[in-house]
């Protein structure tokens, strides 16, 4: 059974958007990027590091069954347990029939992306199985019961004062407003937890085929935590997160950490193949491995669109999106925001469920400039946006029948050029019936969508005949 | 067996299970070291970036050092990897006669919390990074270097690796292994960078001048 996500209305959100919001972005987007620039500078071939990152991410996604097919067999060999959900409904039911047969009563879960694309959380809620976040923003955000603001500092929308308020209501204690003090407090109540949880879930940033192996990418050690001290370890990962083997690896983990955060690499990346081996080693018993595809395999078939799981999950384009500066990550009503969210929501939710999103950007392309594998967004956000127009085959055009004759009429127009000549030469005619004092104003449907905002300039100016000008008078100024 | 997910792959992308497997594209060539004196000073420095302490150190200076870590971190229990090299520098005898608590690196995770300083080795270094690999085992605890408030790591100079895709050709087959860079970090409350969030607040790297 397939979920339906709810319609995103990115445009009436960003109509009302708290100004707080903009600001701790920007402090952090600004942050990231300064770093990303240093790190970036010190490298002289990473021009090229993309460029081969790009190359493999691409040969991955073309070849993906067989890397898959290879993955599965590599972590069974090490003593893992490897499940396929096709839905996310399939993959939080894989998850609680796991926790049920451990008779797991507490959970303790590191940041990752996949489960709450799945919305895991409430699912474990819901079958009475606390499910503690433990990365510190996701566990303030966890505790204040929003969504997070930022894809690295899921918190960043939080002063320290209403922090400090949040864990004096919730932890029963009176906490000071020093960030430090507060990150002690909140290592001291999670390091119970881990202690005493019965299973710990993490997500992945690489599952390399070659051995089977999860690679996860962490800052705060809390993913270590999760993945040392529960007896029992369930990674759920998206498929497209499989790359061929430990060569590949060394070039995404050059371009991730310096990308995502201006690190040359994050403080602890931990290489997880299989269950623990010894006695008297920690680590989990059992490992298992929930494969999720969620709509990605369906993505595949658009040869455009597809390259959106090329992604490594490194936030850059978000932090140099100027759409996303303002706005913040809530706008895009889902679990990935910024250019990347819009590109990947549409194809995973359909264009119709999220189809503002191809919008929600100007083009500029800055993202494609920073993306570590060379992700054409503004491609991707103009193919989807004609996906929108024009319907597709799971989901009808959301555009009114008169934009869209108007839309085939222009560019049938732009197609011949002697069609657009002729119109060119036609269109002064209508000049005279909207003219006030030498601008067009309260022209008919559809126009009038334009002219009820700004009047219009009268039709007539022909660049053409404009730019001839200009340059024969350039060339009699100055002859070379 | 086949499985829904991957014959929906194989159909999106126009493939069968008889597809072959296009080659994968190359990668870039490694970094190459440069002498062993530059590539320890480079180790070194990273490691300070990364506001952990790192110094050169003769063996005959170990238990001096130790002291002076002992009172300036307020050690009380430690746990130690029960590695040849660690034994034959006589780690755990000179905690125990500084009046250092000593639990078994393989004891319950509700002891290895209780302690505040554990000591590793590491098995590969990258100086470009200042990063320390570390591949577990019996002897060599992945927990060790995670749960105690302080680690110290106490290396030489044959565990130095200029890129780390000479690490990964070298550890592949490990059922774990992790690169530490720094002690824990987190910038999660108003981007104010704060150590010691999960993992140990204090990095200490002793490079074994022999």
């Amino acid at each position: 059974m397939t979920d339906t996500h709810p319609y995103i209305e990115f445009e009436k959100y960003s109509e009302h958007v708290p100004p707080s919001i903009p600001l701790a972005v920007q402090q952090a987007t600004s942050r990231f990027v300064g770093g990303r620039a240093a790190r970036v500078a010190e490298l002289p071939q990473w021009e090229q590091l993309r460029q081969i990152g790009s190359d493999i991410r691409q040969h991955t996604i073309e070849n993906m069954d067989v890397y898959l097919t290879k993955l599965e067999e590599k972590v069974e060999e090490a003593g893992g347990h490897v499940h396929w959900a096709e839905t996310a409904a399939e993959a939080r039911r894989i998850v609680l029939q796991i926790a049920k047969e451990n008779n797991v009563k507490n959970v303790v879960k590191s940041k990752s992306m996949a489960t709450e694309e799945i919305e895991l959380n409430h699912a474990l809620e819901a079958a009475g199985i606390e499910s503690l976040e433990t990365d510190l923003g996701e566990y303030i955000i966890q505790l204040a019961g929003t969504g997070p603001s930022h894809i690295i500092v899921p918190a960043v929308h939080l002063k320290k004062e209403e922090i400090a308020a949040l864990f004096s209501a919730k932890l029963d204690i009176n906490a000071p407003t020093d960030p430090i003090e507060l990150a002690r407090i909140a290592r001291e109540v999670l390091r119970e937890r881990f202690l005493n949880a019965g299973m710990g879930i993490s997500g992945g940033n690489f599952l390399i085929a070659e051995t089977g192996t999860l690679v996860m990418v962490t800052n705060e050690g809390n993913g270590r935590m999760c993945t040392t001290m529960p007896d029992l370890h369930v990674a759920v990962v998206g498929i497209d997160k499989v790359i061929p083997d430990w060569a590949s690896l060394t070039v995404f983990l050059k371009l991730l950490a310096r990308s995502a955060t201006g690190q040359k690499l994050s403080t602890y990346t931990q290489f997880i193949t299989g269950p623990r081996r010894a006695e008297g080693e920690f680590g989990p018993k059992e490992f298992h491995l929930v494969l999720l595809d969620n709509g990605r395999s369906k993505i595949l078939k658009d040869p455009i669109g597809r390259d959106v799981l090329k992604c490594i999950r490194c936030g850059a384009c978000a932090n140099v999106c100027p759409v996303y500066k303002n706005v913040g990550g809530f706008a895009y009503g889902s679990f990935i925001s910024g250019p990347i969210g819009a590109i990947l929501s549409p194809q995973m939710y359909g264009t119709q469920t999220a189809r503002e999103l191809p919008y929600a950007s100007t083009l500029c392309g800055a993202c494609a400039d920073v993306c570590p594998v060379k992700i054409p967004i503004p491609t991707i956000l103009r193919h989807l946006r004609r996906r929108v127009a024009q319907g597709d085959e799971l989901s009808e055009s959301s555009m009114p029948a008169p934009i869209r004759a108007t839309a085939s009429l222009a560019s049938l127009a732009l197609a011949w050029n002697w069609i657009y000549r002729l119109g060119a030469r036609l269109l002064p005619i209508i000049n005279p019936f909207f003219r006030k004092d030498n601008w067009l104003s309260g022209m008919p449907y559809p126009l009038n969508r334009w002219t009820k905002v700004r009047p219009l300039p009268p039709f007539g100016a022909r660049f053409r005949n404009w730019w001839k000008n200009v340059r024969s008078a350039k060339e009699t100024e100055s002859p070379r | 067996m086949t499985n829904l997910v991957i014959e929906n792959i194989r159909r999106s992308l126009g493939r069968t299970d008889q597809s072959p497997l296009s080659l994968r594209p190359d990668i870039y060539e490694p970094r190459l070291p440069e002498s062993v004196d530059s590539e320890v000073a480079r180790f070194l420095d990273e490691i300070k970036k990364l506001s952990g302490v790192s110094q050169k150190l003769s063996p005959t200076n170990i238990a001096s050092a130790l002291k002076a870590l002992i009172a300036e971190q307020n050690i009380r229990k430690a746990t130690v990897w029960n590695t040849a090299h660690l034994r034959q520098l006589g780690i755990a005898d000179t905690l125990q006669s500084l009046g250092v608590e000593l639990a078994s690196p393989n004891a319950d995770k509700h002891e290895i919390a209780q302690c505040d300083l554990g000591i590793t080795e590491a098995d590969y270094l990258l100086s470009e990074t200042g990063t320390l690999v570390l591949r577990s085992s019996a002897e060599k605890p992945r927990a060790v270097s995670l749960v105690p408030r302080v680690h110290l790591a106490i290396v030489c100079p044959e565990m130095l690796r200029a890129d780390m895709h000479q690490v990964f050709a070298e550890a592949k087959d490990s059922d774990y292994l992790v690169f530490i860079t720094g002690p824990s970090r987190t910038a999660d409350i108003e981007l104010t960078v704060t150590l010691g969030v999960h993992g140990p607040k204090n990095l200490y790297v002793w490079m074994m001048d022999e």
